[in-house]
Protein backbone atom coordinates (compact mmCIF):
# COMPACT_ATOMS: atom_id res chain seq x y z
CA UNK A 1 0.00 0.00 0.00
CA UNK A 2 1.43 3.37 -0.94
CA UNK A 3 1.61 6.19 1.55
CA UNK A 4 0.92 9.78 0.79
CA UNK A 5 3.94 12.06 0.98
CA UNK A 6 3.32 14.17 -2.07
CA UNK A 7 1.19 17.09 -0.98
CA UNK A 8 2.77 20.36 0.06
CA UNK A 9 0.62 22.75 2.04
CA UNK A 10 1.79 26.33 2.25
CA UNK A 11 1.51 28.43 5.37
CA UNK A 12 -1.89 30.07 5.65
CA UNK A 13 -2.11 33.67 4.46
CA UNK A 14 -2.00 36.41 7.06
CA UNK A 15 -5.71 37.21 6.76
CA UNK A 16 -5.76 39.47 9.79
CA UNK A 17 -2.66 41.42 8.61
CA UNK A 18 -1.08 40.73 11.97
CA UNK A 19 2.40 40.33 10.59
CA UNK A 20 2.63 43.33 8.29
CA UNK A 21 6.06 44.85 8.72
CA UNK A 22 6.05 48.43 10.04
CA UNK A 23 9.62 49.61 9.56
CA UNK A 24 8.94 53.36 9.40
CA UNK A 25 9.09 55.30 12.65
CA UNK A 26 8.72 58.97 13.53
CA UNK A 27 7.64 61.13 16.42
CA UNK A 28 4.66 63.44 16.53
CA UNK A 29 4.25 66.45 18.73
CA UNK A 30 0.78 67.94 18.55
CA UNK A 31 -0.65 70.47 20.94
CA UNK A 32 1.82 69.42 23.59
CA UNK A 33 1.17 65.70 23.23
CA UNK A 34 3.99 63.47 22.05
CA UNK A 35 3.69 60.07 20.50
CA UNK A 36 5.57 57.84 18.12
CA UNK A 37 4.13 56.26 15.01
CA UNK A 38 5.44 52.98 13.66
CA UNK A 39 3.98 52.23 10.25
CA UNK A 40 4.31 50.73 6.78
CA UNK A 41 3.32 53.96 4.98
CA UNK A 42 5.27 57.20 4.62
CA UNK A 43 2.06 59.23 4.37
CA UNK A 44 1.21 58.33 7.96
CA UNK A 45 4.37 60.02 9.19
CA UNK A 46 4.48 63.73 10.07
CA UNK A 47 5.70 66.07 7.36
CA UNK A 48 8.10 67.61 9.84
CA UNK A 49 8.90 64.90 12.34
CA UNK A 50 10.52 65.78 15.61
CA UNK A 51 14.24 65.34 15.47
CA UNK A 52 14.30 62.63 18.05
CA UNK A 53 15.25 59.06 18.49
CA UNK A 54 12.04 56.98 18.38
CA UNK A 55 13.32 54.73 21.15
CA UNK A 56 13.99 57.67 23.40
CA UNK A 57 10.61 59.12 22.49
CA UNK A 58 8.87 56.15 24.07
CA UNK A 59 9.58 57.77 27.40
CA UNK A 60 7.76 60.88 26.28
CA UNK A 61 4.62 59.30 24.91
CA UNK A 62 2.95 56.17 23.64
CA UNK A 63 3.89 54.31 20.48
CA UNK A 64 1.23 53.71 17.85
CA UNK A 65 1.52 50.81 15.47
CA UNK A 66 -0.49 51.92 12.44
CA UNK A 67 -0.90 49.67 9.44
CA UNK A 68 -1.97 51.17 6.13
CA UNK A 69 -4.35 48.51 4.85
CA UNK A 70 -4.64 48.55 1.07
CA UNK A 71 -7.41 45.96 1.12
CA UNK A 72 -9.89 48.02 3.11
CA UNK A 73 -11.77 50.47 0.95
CA UNK A 74 -14.27 53.16 1.83
CA UNK A 75 -14.36 56.50 3.58
CA UNK A 76 -14.15 57.44 7.21
CA UNK A 77 -17.53 57.32 8.92
CA UNK A 78 -19.05 58.39 12.20
CA UNK A 79 -16.71 57.21 14.95
CA UNK A 80 -17.92 54.71 17.49
CA UNK A 81 -15.75 54.52 20.56
CA UNK A 82 -16.22 51.52 22.75
CA UNK A 83 -14.53 51.44 26.12
CA UNK A 84 -14.68 48.34 28.22
CA UNK A 85 -12.65 48.28 31.37
CA UNK A 86 -9.02 48.83 30.29
CA UNK A 87 -9.55 48.70 26.55
CA UNK A 88 -10.79 51.34 24.12
CA UNK A 89 -11.66 50.59 20.51
CA UNK A 90 -12.58 53.22 17.93
CA UNK A 91 -14.30 52.25 14.69
CA UNK A 92 -14.41 55.13 12.20
CA UNK A 93 -16.46 53.71 9.40
CA UNK A 94 -14.84 50.70 7.83
CA UNK A 95 -11.77 52.74 6.96
CA UNK A 96 -10.20 52.98 10.37
CA UNK A 97 -9.90 50.76 13.41
CA UNK A 98 -8.00 51.89 16.49
CA UNK A 99 -7.40 50.00 19.71
CA UNK A 100 -5.82 51.16 22.97
CA UNK A 101 -4.90 48.80 25.76
CA UNK A 102 -4.28 50.86 28.90
CA UNK A 103 -2.78 48.04 30.95
CA UNK A 104 -0.28 47.07 28.31
CA UNK A 105 0.23 50.67 27.17
CA UNK A 106 -0.30 49.58 23.59
CA UNK A 107 -1.93 51.54 20.79
CA UNK A 108 -2.72 49.86 17.49
CA UNK A 109 -4.64 50.63 14.36
CA UNK A 110 -5.50 49.98 10.73
CA UNK A 111 -6.11 52.76 8.23
CA UNK A 112 -7.83 51.97 4.95
CA UNK A 113 -6.53 52.74 1.48
CA UNK A 114 -9.00 55.55 0.78
CA UNK A 115 -8.05 57.67 3.78
CA UNK A 116 -6.11 60.55 2.24
CA UNK A 117 -3.03 62.04 3.88
CA UNK A 118 -5.08 65.17 4.50
CA UNK A 119 -7.94 63.30 6.20
CA UNK A 120 -5.37 61.47 8.25
CA UNK A 121 -3.62 64.66 9.33
CA UNK A 122 -6.71 66.76 9.98
CA UNK A 123 -9.06 64.15 11.37
CA UNK A 124 -7.25 61.08 12.61
CA UNK A 125 -4.15 62.64 14.14
CA UNK A 126 -6.28 64.61 16.63
CA UNK A 127 -7.95 61.31 17.50
CA UNK A 128 -4.58 59.67 18.05
CA UNK A 129 -3.61 62.59 20.24
CA UNK A 130 -6.72 62.29 22.37
CA UNK A 131 -6.21 58.57 22.86
CA UNK A 132 -2.47 59.07 23.47
CA UNK A 133 -3.29 61.60 26.11
CA UNK A 134 -5.64 59.16 27.87
CA UNK A 135 -3.03 56.45 27.61
CA UNK A 136 -0.44 58.68 29.20
CA UNK A 137 -2.78 59.72 31.99
CA UNK A 138 -3.51 56.09 32.71
CA UNK A 139 0.18 55.31 32.88
CA UNK A 140 0.58 58.07 35.44
CA UNK A 141 -2.31 56.63 37.43
CA UNK A 142 -4.69 59.50 36.67
CA UNK A 143 -8.26 58.25 36.06
CA UNK A 144 -9.92 58.85 32.74
CA UNK A 145 -11.80 62.11 32.44
CA UNK A 146 -15.41 62.29 33.46
CA UNK A 147 -17.69 62.51 30.50
CA UNK A 148 -20.79 64.62 30.40
CA UNK A 149 -22.64 62.96 27.64
CA UNK A 150 -24.90 64.11 24.92
CA UNK A 151 -26.09 61.96 22.07
CA UNK A 152 -27.34 63.92 19.12
CA UNK B 1 -28.03 59.78 13.58
CA UNK B 2 -30.78 59.88 16.14
CA UNK B 3 -32.11 63.13 17.44
CA UNK B 4 -32.71 61.52 20.81
CA UNK B 5 -30.77 63.14 23.57
CA UNK B 6 -29.46 61.52 26.72
CA UNK B 7 -27.55 63.19 29.50
CA UNK B 8 -25.31 61.30 31.90
CA UNK B 9 -23.57 64.04 33.87
CA UNK B 10 -22.59 61.87 36.81
CA UNK B 11 -21.37 58.78 35.03
CA UNK B 12 -18.61 56.80 36.60
CA UNK B 13 -15.29 57.61 34.88
CA UNK B 14 -14.10 54.08 35.58
CA UNK B 15 -17.22 52.68 33.92
CA UNK B 16 -17.08 49.10 32.86
CA UNK B 17 -18.57 49.91 29.53
CA UNK B 18 -18.82 53.21 27.73
CA UNK B 19 -19.79 54.01 24.20
CA UNK B 20 -19.02 57.30 22.56
CA UNK B 21 -20.43 58.30 19.21
CA UNK B 22 -18.79 61.37 17.70
CA UNK B 23 -20.14 63.09 14.66
CA UNK B 24 -20.38 66.77 13.82
CA UNK B 25 -21.25 67.26 17.45
CA UNK B 26 -19.17 65.24 19.87
CA UNK B 27 -21.51 62.94 21.68
CA UNK B 28 -21.11 60.32 24.34
CA UNK B 29 -23.20 57.52 25.69
CA UNK B 30 -21.84 56.31 28.96
CA UNK B 31 -22.52 53.10 30.78
CA UNK B 32 -21.48 51.99 34.19
CA UNK B 33 -21.14 48.47 35.48
CA UNK B 34 -24.86 48.05 35.96
CA UNK B 35 -25.46 48.56 32.24
CA UNK B 36 -24.68 44.95 31.37
CA UNK B 37 -26.97 43.58 34.00
CA UNK B 38 -28.35 40.62 32.08
CA UNK B 39 -26.04 37.64 32.17
CA UNK B 40 -26.07 34.01 31.13
CA UNK B 41 -23.58 31.18 30.96
CA UNK B 42 -23.31 28.52 28.33
CA UNK B 43 -20.96 26.03 26.73
CA UNK B 44 -19.67 26.87 23.26
CA UNK B 45 -17.65 24.09 21.64
CA UNK B 46 -15.30 23.07 24.46
CA UNK B 47 -15.38 26.34 26.39
CA UNK B 48 -17.62 28.12 28.86
CA UNK B 49 -18.90 31.54 27.89
CA UNK B 50 -20.04 34.14 30.42
CA UNK B 51 -22.37 36.35 28.42
CA UNK B 52 -23.55 39.78 29.55
CA UNK B 53 -25.64 42.41 27.87
CA UNK B 54 -27.81 45.41 28.58
CA UNK B 55 -30.94 43.91 26.99
CA UNK B 56 -33.01 41.24 28.70
CA UNK B 57 -34.39 39.88 25.43
CA UNK B 58 -30.88 39.17 24.12
CA UNK B 59 -29.90 37.40 27.33
CA UNK B 60 -33.07 35.29 27.14
CA UNK B 61 -32.39 34.48 23.48
CA UNK B 62 -28.82 33.47 24.29
CA UNK B 63 -30.05 30.51 26.27
CA UNK B 64 -31.85 29.16 23.20
CA UNK B 65 -29.10 29.50 20.63
CA UNK B 66 -28.57 26.19 18.85
CA UNK B 67 -24.84 26.06 19.37
CA UNK B 68 -24.94 26.41 23.13
CA UNK B 69 -25.38 23.85 25.86
CA UNK B 70 -25.07 23.79 29.64
CA UNK B 71 -21.65 24.88 30.87
CA UNK B 72 -19.30 22.16 32.03
CA UNK B 73 -15.81 23.31 31.05
CA UNK B 74 -13.57 25.29 33.34
CA UNK B 75 -12.01 27.07 30.36
CA UNK B 76 -13.85 30.37 30.35
CA UNK B 77 -14.16 33.45 28.20
CA UNK B 78 -16.40 36.49 28.53
CA UNK B 79 -18.66 38.08 25.97
CA UNK B 80 -19.91 41.60 26.68
CA UNK B 81 -22.46 42.85 24.18
CA UNK B 82 -23.98 46.28 24.24
CA UNK B 83 -27.18 46.73 22.27
CA UNK B 84 -27.53 50.32 21.14
CA UNK B 85 -30.55 51.58 19.21
CA UNK B 86 -28.56 54.39 17.62
CA UNK B 87 -25.49 52.75 16.16
CA UNK B 88 -25.52 52.03 12.44
CA UNK B 89 -23.01 50.11 10.37
CA UNK B 90 -22.79 50.75 6.65
CA UNK B 91 -24.17 47.59 5.08
CA UNK B 92 -22.75 48.58 1.70
CA UNK B 93 -19.34 47.56 3.07
CA UNK B 94 -18.45 43.94 3.60
CA UNK B 95 -17.36 42.28 6.80
CA UNK B 96 -13.70 42.47 7.62
CA UNK B 97 -11.34 41.18 10.28
CA UNK B 98 -8.02 42.61 11.35
CA UNK B 99 -5.65 41.85 14.19
CA UNK B 100 -2.55 43.23 15.86
CA UNK B 101 -0.80 41.77 18.87
CA UNK B 102 -3.50 40.35 21.17
CA UNK B 103 -6.43 42.26 19.67
CA UNK B 104 -8.65 41.15 16.81
CA UNK B 105 -11.23 43.50 15.34
CA UNK B 106 -14.32 42.31 13.48
CA UNK B 107 -16.60 44.75 11.68
CA UNK B 108 -19.76 42.95 10.58
CA UNK B 109 -22.09 45.40 8.85
CA UNK B 110 -24.99 45.90 9.39
CA UNK B 111 -24.92 43.93 12.64
CA UNK B 112 -22.17 45.40 14.74
CA UNK B 113 -18.53 45.67 15.60
CA UNK B 114 -16.57 43.41 17.93
CA UNK B 115 -13.15 43.29 19.51
CA UNK B 116 -11.55 40.10 20.74
CA UNK B 117 -8.98 40.49 23.49
CA UNK B 118 -7.02 37.26 23.31
CA UNK B 119 -4.99 37.85 26.45
CA UNK B 120 -7.96 38.64 28.67
CA UNK B 121 -10.17 36.07 26.90
CA UNK B 122 -12.92 38.56 26.30
CA UNK B 123 -15.15 39.73 23.46
CA UNK B 124 -16.63 43.21 23.61
CA UNK B 125 -19.07 44.39 21.02
CA UNK B 126 -21.77 46.83 20.14
CA UNK B 127 -24.72 45.76 18.01
CA UNK B 128 -27.76 47.42 16.52
CA UNK B 129 -31.09 46.77 18.29
CA UNK B 130 -32.57 44.61 15.57
CA UNK B 131 -29.70 42.14 16.02
CA UNK B 132 -30.84 41.15 19.50
CA UNK B 133 -33.43 38.68 18.24
CA UNK B 134 -31.64 37.67 15.04
CA UNK B 135 -30.77 34.10 16.01
CA UNK B 136 -29.29 33.40 12.59
CA UNK B 137 -26.66 36.07 13.14
CA UNK B 138 -25.64 34.68 16.52
CA UNK B 139 -25.75 31.00 15.57
CA UNK B 140 -24.29 31.15 12.11
CA UNK B 141 -21.94 34.10 12.44
CA UNK B 142 -20.91 35.54 15.77
CA UNK B 143 -20.64 32.38 17.87
CA UNK B 144 -18.51 30.52 15.30
CA UNK B 145 -16.40 33.66 14.84
CA UNK B 146 -15.98 34.05 18.61
CA UNK B 147 -14.76 30.51 19.20
CA UNK B 148 -12.72 30.63 16.00
CA UNK B 149 -10.85 33.73 17.15
CA UNK B 150 -10.68 33.13 20.91
CA UNK B 151 -10.68 29.34 20.92
CA UNK B 152 -6.94 28.80 21.10
CA UNK B 153 -6.79 30.87 24.30
CA UNK B 154 -9.31 28.61 26.06
CA UNK B 155 -8.01 25.22 24.94
CA UNK B 156 -10.14 24.90 21.80
CA UNK B 157 -8.30 24.46 18.50
CA UNK B 158 -10.30 25.54 15.43
CA UNK B 159 -9.49 23.14 12.57
CA UNK B 160 -10.37 23.72 8.95
CA UNK B 161 -12.21 20.47 8.33
CA UNK B 162 -15.66 18.93 8.35
CA UNK B 163 -16.75 16.39 10.96
CA UNK B 164 -19.29 13.60 10.71
CA UNK B 165 -20.23 11.03 13.27
CA UNK B 166 -20.62 7.32 12.63
CA UNK B 167 -21.94 5.37 15.60
CA UNK B 168 -20.18 7.57 18.12
CA UNK B 169 -16.90 7.89 16.24
CA UNK B 170 -15.94 11.02 14.36
CA UNK B 171 -14.58 11.20 10.87
CA UNK B 172 -12.69 14.43 10.10
CA UNK B 173 -12.65 15.51 6.49
CA UNK B 174 -9.83 17.90 5.59
CA UNK B 175 -8.25 19.17 2.40
CA UNK B 176 -7.61 22.27 0.36
CA UNK B 177 -10.34 24.83 -0.21
CA UNK B 178 -12.25 23.77 -3.29
CA UNK B 179 -11.47 20.07 -2.89
CA UNK B 180 -15.13 19.35 -2.21
CA UNK B 181 -15.17 18.79 1.58
CA UNK B 182 -18.56 20.42 2.09
CA UNK B 183 -20.14 18.59 -0.82
CA UNK B 184 -18.78 15.27 0.43
CA UNK B 185 -19.90 16.10 3.98
CA UNK B 186 -23.43 16.76 2.68
CA UNK B 187 -23.34 13.49 0.75
CA UNK B 188 -22.17 11.58 3.84
CA UNK B 189 -24.98 13.20 5.83
CA UNK B 190 -27.35 11.66 3.29
CA UNK B 191 -25.63 8.27 3.67
CA UNK B 192 -26.53 7.90 7.34
CA UNK B 193 -23.67 9.80 8.99
CA UNK B 194 -24.66 12.29 11.68
CA UNK B 195 -23.57 15.82 10.93
CA UNK B 196 -21.31 17.64 13.38
CA UNK B 197 -19.72 20.45 11.36
CA UNK B 198 -18.94 21.59 7.86
CA UNK B 199 -16.15 24.10 7.34
CA UNK B 200 -14.71 24.40 10.84
CA UNK B 201 -14.44 21.84 13.60
CA UNK B 202 -13.36 22.78 17.13
CA UNK B 203 -11.08 20.36 18.94
CA UNK B 204 -10.76 20.39 22.69
CA UNK B 205 -9.39 18.08 25.35
CA UNK B 206 -12.02 15.95 27.05
CA UNK B 207 -11.42 14.03 30.26
CA UNK B 208 -9.37 11.32 28.59
CA UNK B 209 -9.42 12.03 24.86
CA UNK B 210 -9.82 14.85 22.35
CA UNK B 211 -13.33 15.86 21.35
CA UNK B 212 -14.51 17.35 18.05
CA UNK B 213 -17.26 19.97 18.39
CA UNK B 214 -19.60 21.54 15.88
CA UNK B 215 -21.64 24.70 16.22
CA UNK B 216 -24.68 23.87 14.09
CA UNK B 217 -23.41 26.28 11.45
CA UNK B 218 -25.03 25.78 8.05
CA UNK B 219 -23.39 23.72 5.31
CA UNK B 220 -22.16 25.97 2.51
CA UNK B 221 -22.41 24.48 -0.96
CA UNK B 222 -21.32 26.24 -4.13
CA UNK B 223 -24.02 26.76 -6.79
CA UNK B 224 -22.75 23.89 -8.99
CA UNK B 225 -23.59 21.45 -6.15
CA UNK B 226 -27.23 21.64 -7.26
CA UNK B 227 -26.53 18.95 -9.85
CA UNK B 228 -25.79 16.48 -7.03
CA UNK B 229 -28.53 17.53 -4.62
CA UNK B 230 -31.93 18.11 -6.25
CA UNK B 231 -33.32 19.68 -3.09
CA UNK B 232 -31.05 22.69 -3.64
CA UNK B 233 -33.13 23.74 -6.63
CA UNK B 234 -35.79 24.94 -4.19
CA UNK B 235 -33.29 27.24 -2.48
CA UNK B 236 -31.47 30.35 -3.62
CA UNK B 237 -27.74 30.91 -3.16
CA UNK B 238 -26.81 33.79 -0.87
CA UNK B 239 -23.70 35.90 -0.45
CA UNK B 240 -21.85 34.50 2.56
CA UNK B 241 -19.70 36.32 5.09
CA UNK B 242 -16.53 35.76 3.09
CA UNK B 243 -18.13 37.10 -0.08
CA UNK B 244 -18.75 33.76 -1.77
CA UNK B 245 -22.11 33.03 -3.34
CA UNK B 246 -23.29 29.70 -1.94
CA UNK B 247 -26.27 27.74 -0.75
CA UNK B 248 -26.51 27.74 3.03
CA UNK B 249 -28.48 24.81 4.30
CA UNK B 250 -29.21 23.05 7.54
CA UNK B 251 -28.04 19.46 7.55
CA UNK B 252 -31.14 18.35 9.40
CA UNK B 253 -33.81 20.38 7.61
CA UNK B 254 -32.48 20.19 4.06
CA UNK B 255 -30.49 16.95 4.07
CA UNK B 256 -32.54 14.95 6.51
CA UNK B 257 -29.40 14.26 8.56
CA UNK B 258 -29.30 13.83 12.30
CA UNK B 259 -27.20 16.42 14.11
CA UNK B 260 -24.61 15.83 16.81
CA UNK B 261 -23.04 18.46 18.99
CA UNK B 262 -19.72 16.63 19.33
CA UNK B 263 -17.98 13.34 18.71
CA UNK B 264 -14.72 11.55 19.39
CA UNK B 265 -12.27 11.71 16.46
CA UNK B 266 -11.34 8.28 15.15
CA UNK B 267 -10.39 8.74 11.48
CA UNK B 268 -9.02 11.62 9.39
CA UNK B 269 -9.37 11.83 5.62
CA UNK B 270 -7.70 14.34 3.30
CA UNK B 271 -9.76 14.84 0.19
CA UNK B 272 -8.11 15.32 -3.21
CA UNK B 273 -9.58 15.39 -6.69
CA UNK B 274 -7.85 13.32 -9.33
CA UNK B 275 -8.32 12.59 -13.02
CA UNK B 276 -7.74 8.86 -12.71
CA UNK B 277 -10.91 6.85 -12.26
CA UNK B 278 -12.29 5.49 -9.00
CA UNK B 279 -11.63 6.33 -5.41
CA UNK B 280 -8.34 5.44 -3.73
CA UNK B 281 -7.45 5.48 -0.04
CA UNK B 282 -3.76 6.03 0.70
CA UNK B 283 -2.62 5.98 4.34
CA UNK B 284 -0.75 8.96 5.83
CA UNK B 285 1.84 9.10 8.55
CA UNK B 286 0.95 10.97 11.77
CA UNK B 287 3.67 13.50 10.91
CA UNK B 288 1.91 14.36 7.66
CA UNK B 289 -1.38 14.87 9.52
CA UNK B 290 0.30 16.96 12.20
CA UNK B 291 2.03 19.15 9.62
CA UNK B 292 -1.17 19.64 7.66
CA UNK B 293 -3.08 20.97 10.65
CA UNK B 294 -0.16 23.00 12.00
CA UNK B 295 0.45 24.66 8.65
CA UNK B 296 -3.20 25.36 8.07
CA UNK B 297 -3.77 26.81 11.52
CA UNK B 298 -3.83 30.54 11.96
CA UNK B 299 -0.46 32.08 12.74
CA UNK B 300 -0.51 33.52 16.23
CA UNK B 301 1.50 36.49 17.51
CA UNK B 302 4.26 36.11 20.08
CA UNK B 303 1.90 37.37 22.81
CA UNK B 304 0.04 34.06 22.52
CA UNK B 305 2.84 31.53 22.88
CA UNK B 306 1.00 29.59 25.55
CA UNK B 307 -2.10 29.29 23.37
CA UNK B 308 0.09 28.14 20.50
CA UNK B 309 1.68 25.42 22.63
CA UNK B 310 -1.71 24.16 23.76
CA UNK B 311 -2.96 24.09 20.21
CA UNK B 312 0.12 22.16 19.09
CA UNK B 313 -0.46 19.61 21.84
CA UNK B 314 -4.04 19.09 20.63
CA UNK B 315 -2.90 18.75 17.03
CA UNK B 316 -0.24 16.24 18.10
CA UNK B 317 -2.84 14.16 19.87
CA UNK B 318 -5.28 14.40 16.99
CA UNK B 319 -2.65 13.35 14.47
CA UNK B 320 -2.39 9.96 16.16
CA UNK B 321 -5.75 9.07 14.57
CA UNK B 322 -5.42 6.80 11.53
CA UNK B 323 -5.40 9.04 8.44
CA UNK B 324 -5.78 8.56 4.71
CA UNK B 325 -5.74 10.66 1.57
CA UNK B 326 -8.81 9.99 -0.56
CA UNK B 327 -8.03 10.52 -4.22
CA UNK B 328 -11.29 10.52 -6.08
CA UNK B 329 -12.54 11.15 -9.57
CA UNK B 330 -16.09 10.27 -8.58
CA UNK B 331 -19.01 12.49 -7.66
CA UNK B 332 -19.76 13.22 -4.01
CA UNK B 333 -22.44 10.57 -3.62
CA UNK B 334 -20.21 7.82 -5.09
CA UNK B 335 -17.25 9.00 -2.98
CA UNK B 336 -19.47 9.03 0.12
CA UNK B 337 -20.54 5.45 -0.57
CA UNK B 338 -16.91 4.37 -1.10
CA UNK B 339 -15.89 6.09 2.13
CA UNK B 340 -18.77 4.52 4.00
CA UNK B 341 -17.76 1.10 2.70
CA UNK B 342 -14.09 1.73 3.60
CA UNK B 343 -15.02 2.60 7.19
CA UNK B 344 -17.28 -0.43 7.49
CA UNK B 345 -14.38 -2.65 6.37
CA UNK B 346 -11.97 -1.01 8.84
CA UNK B 347 -14.47 -1.47 11.65
CA UNK B 348 -14.97 -5.11 10.63
CA UNK B 349 -11.20 -5.73 10.70
CA UNK B 350 -10.94 -4.13 14.15
CA UNK B 351 -13.73 -6.35 15.46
Amino acid sequence: MSTNEGILYANPPDLLRRFVSTPLKACYSYEGIHFTVETNDFTLLPELPLACNPEAARERGPRWKLVRDQDIRGPLGAPITLTSRRLTVVTIGTACLLGVDYDRQEALGFIGADVSPRAYKEYLVPFLCRLSSELRLQRCGIPRRKSASVYE
Amino acid sequence: MSTDCHLFCECNPEALFRVTVDNIVNATLAFDTSALAFTSEFQLAGARCIFSTNVRELRDNSLNWRAVSSPSSSETFEMEILVDPHVRFDSARGAHFRGLHHLVFAVLPPFGSFTFDLLRKRVVGVVASEVADDDIFWNAQLLPIAIGVLGTTVGVAPMHCACLDHQGDALLLAGHSGAGKSTLAAALAQCGFSFVSDDWTYISRGRSFVVAHGLFAPIKLLPDSARFFPQLKELSPVRTLNGEVAYELDADRHMGASMKRNSRPKWIFFLERTNSSGCQFNPCRPEFTRQFFEQNAERLPCELLDAQRRRSALIQELSECPSWVIRTAEGPLETARALSQFIAEKNHVNE
